[in-house]
């Protein structure tokens, strides 16, 4: 935790870290829930107040600070406009579902940013983090009516940025994904004041 | 200290220069920064002061008598207006320079003291810094003893109680090994006392034993000579054995020659039998002679029957003819009686039928035939007659039926064009009630219009004769009823009319609703619709809102997906290409892929086998050990015969033939009848029946043989 916060205001970095934050416990979570990865690779963590339970795996413990760490880079520039976590099929490729985070830029508390002369937020931390447990909770509740993934299934982190963004080393255009059949569930959203994140979850509905 | 000692030496120094001088000391006298501050000043000073006699030189040179301003005031001091000689001038001039030079020489010292003091200092810091690294090693040095020291005190402690409980060890073993020695000294004691006991006691015995010794010495030689003799007489009974053996084969021999000569005796005895047979077959045949002539006799009797049997048989023959001719007449006759039987019957039935008809005769009063005769021609008559008329009668029928039918049509008709005309009245008297209504509706407004004219015209007065007091008050009211009446007329057509209408309107909300209700069931389904359309078409639009021109999709290039895409792909491939290996191994010949694994297969099976080989050899052999053990140890050769079954025969047997047989049953070994086993009755009875114990009995059995044995040869040997 570390939000440059003072007098109680959240500035624009210190929201896009709330946001990346938020981005690596939802796709930890997820890949546990999922059952991507064996359950004994994963460990409890306290965070928002419940029990998150986070990846030991070094690989995707280094796919994550990399992927994070860029994006919160777009998301201060206004970038980007969705992070998509894709499951697939490892033997055909097949899209089976997709987590979508919207991300939404907002203008947060303006009087407060003329005084401080930059982009600022008055919102409390708490409610924010209230918030984001409140989304937490729905998306360890998906896994009720997901359908069951009975195949070699992995994941991948595709980033929906502006089309003026320049693409780094070892980054590269990813075909845009489509899921035939698909079903659209809208979880809660929240928002720092500054950030406004929606999480939809769509998956391929059993024939 | 030190410091402000040189700093009061120095200020004493240069007091006297500054009372010359007349300027002020130094502000600061401590710090060093300020004492070169002061060396500064001192050094502007001497400046001051040279510039101050380059002013002076150069007023002296001038020749004015305007001094400066401090000789001024000096001179104010002493003199009033004298002006300084050039003497005094020059004189203070010495002394001036006489006083620089001494200030200069005097800084010179002072610098040096300062630097010896310096110098001083440093060493002496350094001194007392390694000095108080030393107190420190010192201290730390002392503390590691002190705490060594505690160490060893504790220790010498522990070793102190160690020592302590040593002592107080030794002493419990002490006194514990003292018991035991006083112990051990009484059992001593008491060991001696039972040694003399013991030695006296063995010295008798020794003796005892001597005297026994020479007993059983005079013995043993009784026994020798004993035996002696009883070598000769073994050596008698083996010769009588022998003797017994030999005659035994005669005896054999002679069982062998009566067994013959019994034979002999059976088949004599068998000839004798037949022999009897024929005696008495003789004498039957005897008794058969002398019945001869008696048979003769039957002859001729018999002769006689037989030919009177043939008459009989002439006679019968004549019978069978004639029974053949009365049984074909027979035949013929019975169809006719048949006949004749039928006849009689019918006979009968007519006898009674006339009789019957005679009766009804009399009845009708016809006494004979044609009296009944004309009696049924004239009912004949009447019949005819009552046919016609019935026949007449139906053809009316008919003619009645027709029209009526008709009749029936006409009937419909006019119902129908009745029930139209009903309906017409109907409708118009609807129509009637409808027009009624109307005209009612007309009439009651007609009224109310006339009432409202009235009032109206009423009014018209009322303003038109301007506002008369009471008169307009009572007009008012007269008014106010006028109109509560057209509102009570209202209100009667208003009830007269709602309840049709109601009704009407009822329905016709009814019809509404349930076609509203469809309409919405039909909004439903479509909205169901809709809604599918709305989701297919979001899909769409979200496909089209994120392709590529509104937005680019980036991620990692070694994403897990791509990993584990690898991974798969390479597993794949590894297992395809063993498939291949595989298939090719298989299509060359599974026998040369695993030709090594079957050699050492073979190897192992050969020498398995050579072990199994070495293992029966072994067994069989361990096997023979064992019986010749057990031959030679218990007398008797165990061979087992067959499932269960075990044949003894003991080593002292005379022949092979002499072997028991025993079976193994549920309840332990039970011996199996056989030949040899009858001639052992007497141990059998014993030893099975009574003692129940099968040991007993082939250790009885063995003494028995062996004694047998020995006793032939003691026999043969006594023979001999």
């Amino acid at each position: 935790m570390s939000q440059q916060q003072t007098k109680n205001c959240i500035t624009l970095r210190g929201s896009a870290q709330i946001i990346c934050e938020y981005l690596k416990y939802a796709t930890n979570s997820v890949l546990f829930q999922r059952g991507l990865y064996p359950p004994e690779s994963f460990k409890a963590e306290q965070q928002y107040g419940i029990t998150l339970l986070m990846s030991e795996d070094p690989q995707i413990k280094s796919f994550l600070t990399n992927i994070l760490g860029k994006s919160e880079e777009w998301i201060l520039n206004k970038q980007v406009s969705k992070l998509s976590l894709i499951i697939l099929n490892v033997a055909n490729k097949e899209v089976l579902e997709c987590w979508d985070f919207n991300v939404q830029y907002e203008d947060g508390d303006v009087a407060m940013s003329k005084e401080k002369n930059e982009p600022v937020t008055g919102k409390e931390l708490k409610k924010i983090q209230q918030e984001i447990r409140d989304v937490m909770l729905q998306v360890a509740a998906t896994i009720s009516y997901l359908p069951l993934l009975d195949c070699r299934c992995s994941f991948d982190i595709l980033i929906h940025a502006k089309p003026d963004c320049d693409v780094p080393e070892k980054w590269s255009e990813a075909e845009p994904i489509s899921i035939t059949n698909a079903q659209n569930v809208q979880l809660k959203s929240f928002s720092t004041g500054l950030h406004k994140m929606e999480t939809v979850v769509s998956y391929k509905l059993a024939d | 200290m030190s410091k402000e000692g040189d700093m009061s030496l120095f200020n004493d120094v240069l007091e006297p220069f500054r009372r010359v001088i007349n300027t002020d000391p130094p502000k600061d006298k401590l710090s060093t920064s300020s004492k070169l501050n002061f060396t500064d000043s001192n050094q502007s000073f001497k400046e001051s002061i040279s510039n101050l006699s380059a002013l002076g030189k150069r007023k002296f040179s001038l020749g004015t008598s305007s001094p400066s301003p401090d000789k001024r005031a000096r001179l104010d001091s002493q003199t009033t207006a004298a002006p300084p000689s050039p003497w005094e001038s020059r004189k203070m001039k010495i002394d001036l320079i006489a006083a620089k030079a001494q200030i200069t020489k005097l800084e010179a010292r002072v610098n040096h003291q300062h630097t010896i003091r310096k110098e001083m200092q440093i060493l002496f810091e350094e001194e007392k810094a390694s000095l108080m690294e030393q107190h420190k090693a010192d201290q730390k040095a002392l503390s590691d003893m002190e705490d060594r020291l505690q160490i060893i005190r504790r220790r010498e402690q522990d070793l102190k109680d160690e020592f302590q409980d040593a002592l107080k060890e030794h002493k419990d073993s002490k006194t514990k090994w003292e018991k035991e020695k006083a112990d051990l000294q009484k059992q001593i004691a008491d060991l001696k006392d039972k040694l003399l006991e013991n030695n006296v006691s063995y010295k008798d015995q020794l003796s005892e034993m001597k005297k026994d010794m020479d007993e059983l010495l005079q013995a043993l030689e009784g026994a020798q000579s004993e035996v002696e003799m009883l070598k000769t007489e073994v050596t008698k009974q083996t010769s009588r054995a022998e003797q017994c053996t030999s005659l035994r084969t005669q005896l054999e021999k002679q069982t062998f020659e009566m067994q013959q000569l019994t034979s002999k005796l059976k088949e004599l005895e068998y000839e004798k039998d037949s022999y009897k047979d024929w005696q008495q077959q003789v004498k039957t045949a005897q008794k058969r002679l002398q019945n001869m002539a008696e048979l003769e006799k039957e002859v001729a009797r018999l002769r006689a029957t037989e030919r009177s049997l043939r008459d009989a048989v002439c006679n019968k023959l004549l019978l069978e003819e004639q029974v053949h001719s009365l049984t074909t007449r027979l035949e013929t006759m019975q169809p006719h009686q048949q006949q004749l039987h039928d006849a009689k019957v019918k006979i009968a039935h007519l006898e009674a039928s006339l009789q019957e008809w005679r009766a009804v005769a009399a009845a009708r009063g016809a006494a004979d035939a044609r009296s009944l005769a004309s009696a049924l021609d004239t009912a004949m008559e009447k019949e005819l007659a009552a046919v016609s008329e019935a026949a007449s009668v139906q053809s009316q029928l008919a003619q009645l039926t027709e029209e009526m039918s008709t009749m029936k049509y006409d009937r419909d008709k006019a119902t129908i064009k009745l029930n139209d005309w009903t309906s017409v009245r109907k409708n118009q008297e609807s129509l009637i009630h409808r027009l009624q209504k109307r005209l009612l509706l007309v009439t009651r407004e007609r009224d109310s219009y006339r009432q409202q004219l009235d009032s109206f015209e009423k009014e018209l007065t009322i303003t038109m004769s301007g506002e008369s007091g009471a008169g307009g008050a009572a007009l008012l009211q007269a008014r106010v009823q006028h109109l509560e009446k057209a509102l009570q007329g209202y209100r009667d057509l208003l009830t007269a009319t709602d309840l049709d209408a109601h009704a009407k309107v009822v329905d016709a909300l009814r019809a509404e609703i349930a076609k509203w209700r469809d309409e919405a069931e039909v909004a439903k389904r479509d909205a169901v619709k809709y809604k599918t359309q709305r989701d297919n078409m979001h899909a769409r639009l979200e496909k089209l809102n994120f392709a590529p021109p509104t937005s680019k999709v980036l991620h990692l290039v070694d994403n897990p997906a791509a990993i584990a895409q690898k991974q798969f792909q390479a597993d794949l491939d590894a297992a395809q290409e063993e498939i291949v290996k595989l298939k090719a191994a298989l299509r060359e010949g599974g026998s040369a892929a695993c030709s090594e694994e079957v050699a050492t297969l073979k190897q192992k099976v050969d020498s398995s086998r050579i072990k199994l080989q070495r293992m029966k050899e072994e067994f069989t052999s361990s096997a023979q050990e064992y019986r010749d053990v057990c031959y030679m140890l218990l007398g008797y050769k165990i061979d087992r015969t067959g499932h269960k079954n075990y044949r003894l025969s003991s080593m002292y047997a005379e022949s092979a033939e002499e072997y028991l047989t025993f079976t193994l049953c549920d309840d332990g070994i039970e011996m199996v009848h056989t030949d040899y086993s009858a001639t052992l009755s007497e141990l059998v009875e014993l030893h099975l029946h009574h003692h129940r114990s099968i040991p007993l009995f082939l250790s009885s059995l063995t003494m028995e043989l062996f004694t047998r044995t020995t006793m032939q040869q003691e026999e043969e040997d006594s023979d001999e």
